[in-house]
């Protein structure tokens, strides 16, 4: 008896720290962004959406905003048929060299970011596109690529092939056939992917950071360079907008796929 | 018969596919079938090229020495850049500290992560493990500039933590800008993945071995150490792996928290291009740290295959 209360007692204290500090930083920036006060002190000095009155004046953090909704937008537009048509093929055809294409199309999470983000700066550079955002978008897009398609090949793999067989013997040409049964069907795994596209693209700050110029600082990159001079308020205020933003993808994940989806073995 | 009710027999819908299974059947060869798979994967290929075309750069940069009178890459090549990453103090020490850091990363990392996904595979109430879930991916949905953000109120030195400890008398601590806030903040960053890529393997072993074990007589201990460690290995490897080569690489938490003083490769690589303008020794350090990290996730393929990731064909006979 005493041993397994030992067991949970240990369980338990190490699972509350992890909580408490994965947590942490959200709460506080939360908490932080509704301070009456200029500074941000504990305790705080009153509750006041005033520096979300701030944020809404400050049109360089806005403007940074629409910057990352555009780049998050043209990566999920781009990485959603690029993606499902790759996880289809991936999980459906027998490829020669499929497990070499494989590999390959892992390169995104074997190379590491700093790699890749100064490899696309070298490769944009030269192609004179560094300035432009909607290189930024494609970037984010080619360094996230594999959530997309393991996403989808999650779902082709839980379709019944019998499904596109019965649809073609009950006289479905083969384009209606894909639009009208196999992409319903794996329509799950395009969401999941893009969902998770979307939001890595627009928190996505180390290869905005090499992407971008002055000029076009993605809200991330416009959140760095400020808490490198001073913090104030008005940040928390603006950073509530990606905390907003993971809730909401959260929630959609959730009811969408069931976030239980995680946990399965393989 | 009005064109409105042809319309209702023959939808709009059907006259649109017919119309484009028409243009596709003019299109199609049948010799295309062989070839229709590589060409759904082939603009998959060509975005993922991007990155081999980044890495061709890189080389190419790498190889080529800063002329510092005209602050121009020269045009012959030579392998200086490297000698230079390898020799030069000031790299081993950022090297050292990174691999180190990595190795400590991982190590309390994989500590704080197991319990957490077996809480989380292993518990009967369907809302608690919803909790542990949604505590889970939200701050990996956050991005890592707001989360360290959030550290900088937290551990400031008029941050929240000293404000509180002054309150009783104690303080105030430098908690910020050293190296372990630093490994602090990375370890708060990795624990999702871990938690993620650990939770399938926990999840894959039977509850039932566990209590086999225990109603035997071995106490909880001995049949963590002897049943469920060597099954969950496996995942405990992957995880390990990909927080090590994650954390070694990273270059936002150090900037952020390190303070400037406690810089990663990342941080190193990113000032030869933008501060002392080296591309060639910056992009010599960036792919030694590209070769660093394949190596790593090149053992992870060996050991457990490319379906790691879940990227492999079902099953299907």
């Amino acid at each position: 008896m005493t041993s397994s209360r030992g067991k949970a007692l240990l369980l338990w204290s190490a699972v509350l720290f992890s909580v408490a500090t994965l947590s942490a930083p959200t709460l506080v920036v939360l908490g932080a962004s509704f301070t009456a006060g200029n500074m941000i002190a504990f305790p705080p000095q009153g509750l006041s959406l005033r520096w979300y009155a701030a944020v809404a004046g400050a049109s360089d953090l806005r403007q940074a905003f629409l910057r990352s909704l555009y780049v998050a937008a043209i990566c999920t537009a781009v990485a959603v048929p690029v993606g499902t048509l790759a996880g289809i093929a991936l999980a459906r055809y027998r490829i020669r060299f499929g497990r070499t294409i494989q590999i390959y199309l892992l390169l995104p999470f074997t190379i590491p970011l700093i790699g890749s983000g100064i490899g696309l700066m070298l490769v944009f550079g030269k192609a004179g596109l560094i300035g432009q955002l909607w290189p930024v978008g494609i970037a984010c897009c080619a360094i996230n690529l594999p959530f997309m398609i393991w996403a989808v090949t999650g779902s082709v793999n839980a379709l019944d092939p019998d499904l596109e067989y019965a649809a073609a013997s009950c006289g479905a040409p083969p384009v209606q056939t894909f639009f009208l049964v196999t992409l319903p069907a794996v329509m799950p795994g395009v969401i999941t992917g893009s969902l998770l596209m979307f939001i890595l693209a627009l928190n996505e700050f180390l290869v905005s950071l090499l992407l971008v110029d002055a000029r076009i600082v993605t809200l991330p990159v416009q959140i760095y360079n400020s808490i490198r001079s001073i913090i104030t308020p008005d940040l928390a205020a603006i950073s509530v907008v990606f905390i907003a933003a993971a809730g909401l993808a959260i929630a959609l994940l959730d009811r969408l796929v069931g976030l239980d989806i995680f946990l399965k073995s393989k | 018969m009005t064109p409105w009710r042809s319309t209702e027999a023959y939808p709009l819908s059907w006259r649109f596919f017919d119309a484009v299974e028409a243009v596709v059947a003019r299109l199609w060869r049948p010799r295309f079938s062989r070839a229709l798979p590589y060409m759904l994967i082939l603009p998959a290929i060509l975005i993922t090229g991007l990155l081999v075309l980044g890495l061709i750069e890189i080389v190419d940069s790498s190889l080529r020495t800063l002329d510092t009178s005209t602050f121009r890459l020269s045009e012959d090549l030579s392998l200086a850049n490297y000698r230079r990453a390898l020799v030069e103090p000031l790299f081993r020490t950022i090297t050292f500290r990174s691999l180190a850091g990595a190795l400590i990363v991982t190590a309390v990392t994989l500590l704080l992560a197991f319990p957490y996904a077996y809480v989380m595979v292993r518990t009967r109430s369907g809302a608690l493990r919803k909790a542990l879930l949604v505590t889970l991916f939200l701050p990996f949905f956050i991005g890592q500039v707001v989360r360290a953000y959030g550290w900088l109120i937290i551990l400031g030195s008029n941050g929240i933590l000293n404000d509180a400890l002054s309150a009783v008398g104690i303080g105030p601590f430098r908690l910020l800008y050293n190296y372990p806030a630093v490994l602090f903040g990375l370890v708060q960053y990795m624990l999702p993945f871990a938690v993620l890529m650990l939770a399938p393997a926990i999840t894959a072993i039977p509850e039932e071995m566990e209590s086999a074990a225990e109603s035997l007589g071995a106490n909880w201990m001995r049949s963590f150490i002897h049943v469920v460690l060597p099954l969950a290995r496996p995942g405990l490897i992957g995880a390990g792996i990909v927080v090590f080569t994650l954390s070694l690489t990273d270059f936002a938490i150090p900037a952020i928290l390190g303070g400037g003083s406690n810089d990663f490769i990342a941080n190193a690589i990113y000032d030869q291009f933008f501060r002392t303008s080296d591309t060639g020794l910056g992009a010599a350090l960036a792919l030694l740290l590209v070769a660093i990290g394949s190596a790593a996730v090149g053992i992870v393929f060996a050991l457990f295959g490319a379906g790691t990731l879940g990227l492999s064909r079902a099953g299907r006979p």
